[in-house]
């Protein structure tokens, strides 16, 4: 099951230049890197983005444990995809490439960013409806999850541990979350009954953050954009420049040793 | 199948730029029509459907590693209207989790609101053939059928990108001719690596146009998805029957809108008064 109070302490507490960069800063460099990471085909190039963004990961000081299980979980799904309609060995690791890219991008932002202020720049585009359910959805998600497994315990030492037996998992899955089904209606009466009380009415507003770290906004800023700068000359260039793709994510691994030692001398 | 399993890149940017407007469209008209209603009671029960489908989303059924997305009992809960924002809301915090890719996002969204959407309208169909009492049996055809159809919808859409659009996406633009060449026809691995790119540029002879242009293959798709996903139908359809089932023999003013509705409606003026109640000796001390 995965870990949302894990995810929302990385966000909210500790340190690190990633947490002081500007919400909209960090938003932005994800669309560069996002960019990147659609226009090239080449794994050698996606290879450099990844490095790269494990570098910020250490940088940031964000748990790596945390940000690379988040992103390895898309990286199954990819599989099968890649193994389903790939025509060959490259394509299949250049779509698994991209799928493990792309989400450590999005889940270092989250890591980083309390999630009121990556909602704040949803909010703008969409209803009022829609902004605040997808403020409150997320709120909700934690007193769920941790109801969810309560639950579960408390059905499995009702039923017993079901071991293999997928009848019996199914069964036990499904009477928790009936359980939880009935809990979340009750939960939302509650949220209305609070809501009301609190004189809601219709938008829950939210201030953006502003910077703590000006520098920190411009190394992310420029390491998007130089992302997607190698991005797209390797892809305009492939016909000369593929044979040094190696050199691409050198700068990269580089990055990596220097914040890892780094982050290991200030430990 | 609630989600495109599918990563960023690999679409062309068409389709999934198209996938966005859409779902934009879409999720913007619902909002629209959603905040005709009282707002208040609307945002909460979106909020806990939601939260709950990506509770059920992200919980593993360990030994078949197989999640649940609960969205026909979503879309049975919500109705319409709300299911579209729930699907867009669900799509978003899974996409920022990494589960489920970002430009894909809006094609993920059109595809679970039509799960949510469909699923419901099965339920409520199969419902009136079988009478109330058969909860569960319409709850698992109305899933399984669900599914089959937004299976069939995303094979559809990895097949509207299609072959010609695969190779496309996987190529690079030549600048001298505007023509895509693919990145991979002199082979990335063998010259840039082991090679060190001896016999790579103006010596070697070009391929010809379009040859050994990776494309994907919808047809292995199809079967690989047609041959798992009637699995997951099965025990996705089993599992909304059981809840359901259990949802309909407790708390049964879930299910059925009529009773639903005046239930609330009776809740609403109980609580209603009981607020004003509360708040009239609270404005009569301050004044």
């Amino acid at each position: 099951m995965m870990d949302v109070g894990a995810i929302d302490r990385s966000a909210t507490s500790g340190t690190g230049p990633l947490r002081e960069a500007s919400p909209t800063v960090k938003l932005a460099a994800l669309a560069l890197i996002l960019a990147a990471t659609l226009i090239n085909w080449n794994v050698l190039v996606l290879a450099g983005v990844f490095a790269l963004l494990l570098a910020a990961m250490a940088w940031g000081q964000l748990r790596a444990p945390l940000a690379l299980g988040l992103a390895a979980y898309p990286a199954l799904f990819a599989v099968i995809f890649a193994f389903a309609s790939a025509p060959d060995l490259t394509t299949a690791a250049a779509i698994v490439a991209k799928a493990v890219t792309a989400a450590l991008a999005a889940v270092l932002v989250v890591l980083s960013t309390p999630y009121p202020q990556i909602f704040a720049h949803v909010q703008r585009i969409v209803p009022g409806i829609v902004g605040d359910a997808l403020l409150m959805t997320y709120r909700s998600a934690f007193i769920l999850l941790e109801k969810f497994s309560s639950l579960l315990v408390a059905t499995r030492l009702r039923s017993g541990d079901p071991g293999r037996s997928i009848v019996r998992t199914m069964k036990m899955a499904a009477s928790a979350l009936g359980g939880l089904l009935l809990y979340s209606m009750d939960l939302a009466q509650r949220d209305y009954d609070i809501m009301r009380v609190r004189g809601y009415e219709g938008r829950l507003r939210i201030v953006p953050n502003k910077t703590r770290n000006r520098l920190a906004d411009v190394v992310l800023l420029v390491a998007g954009a130089a992302m997607l700068a190698t991005s797209v000359v390797f892809r305009l260039g492939s016909a000369t420049l593929n044979p040094y793709s190696w050199i691409v994510p050198l700068p990269g691994v580089a990055l990596l040793a220097l914040a890892a030692a780094t982050g290991r001398r200030r430990a | 199948m609630s989600h495109i399993h599918i990563p960023d890149g690999v679409l062309p940017t068409w389709l999934w730029v198209l996938g966005w407007a859409l779902a934009l469209l879409v999720v913007t008209t619902a909002g629209r029509i959603a905040e005709r209603a009282d707002i208040r009671r609307r945002v909460p029960l979106v909020a806990v459907v939601s939260a709950l489908m990506i509770v059920a989303m992200s919980s593993e059924i360990v030994p078949l590693a197989y999640h649940v997305n609960l969205t026909v009992i979503g879309g049975v809960l919500l109705g319409p209207v709300l299911a579209i924002i729930a699907a867009f809301i669900v799509e978003i915090i899974l996409a920022m989790l990494g589960h489920g890719g970002v430009t894909v996002l809006g094609l993920n969204t059109i595809v679970i609101a039509i799960e949510m959407v469909l699923g419901q309208a099965l339920f409520a169909a199969f419902i009136r053939l079988f009478g109330k009492r058969k909860v569960a049996v319409a709850a698992f055809i109305a899933t399984v059928l669900t599914l089959a159809c937004t299976t069939s919808l995303v094979v559809g859409i990895v097949a509207l990108s299609g072959p010609a659009g695969a190779s496309r996406e996987t190529g690079a633009l030549d600048p001298g001719t505007l023509k895509f060449a693919n990145p991979f026809a002199e082979d990335v691995f063998r010259l840039g690596l082991f090679s060190g790119g001896e016999g790579h540029g103006s010596g070697s002879p070009k391929p010809a146009p379009g040859a050994g242009k990776p494309a994907l293959s919808v047809g292995r798709f199809a079967a690989v998805v047609y041959t798992l996903g009637p699995i997951g139908w099965a025990l996705e359809g089993l599992l909304t029957a059981w809840v359901l089932g259990y949802v309909s023999r407790v708390r049964p003013e879930l299910l059925w809108p009529k009773g639903r509705r005046r239930s609330r409606r009776q809740g609403d003026d109980a609580r209603e008064a009981s607020a004003d109640a509360e708040a009239e000796p609270a404005g009569g001390d301050r004044s």
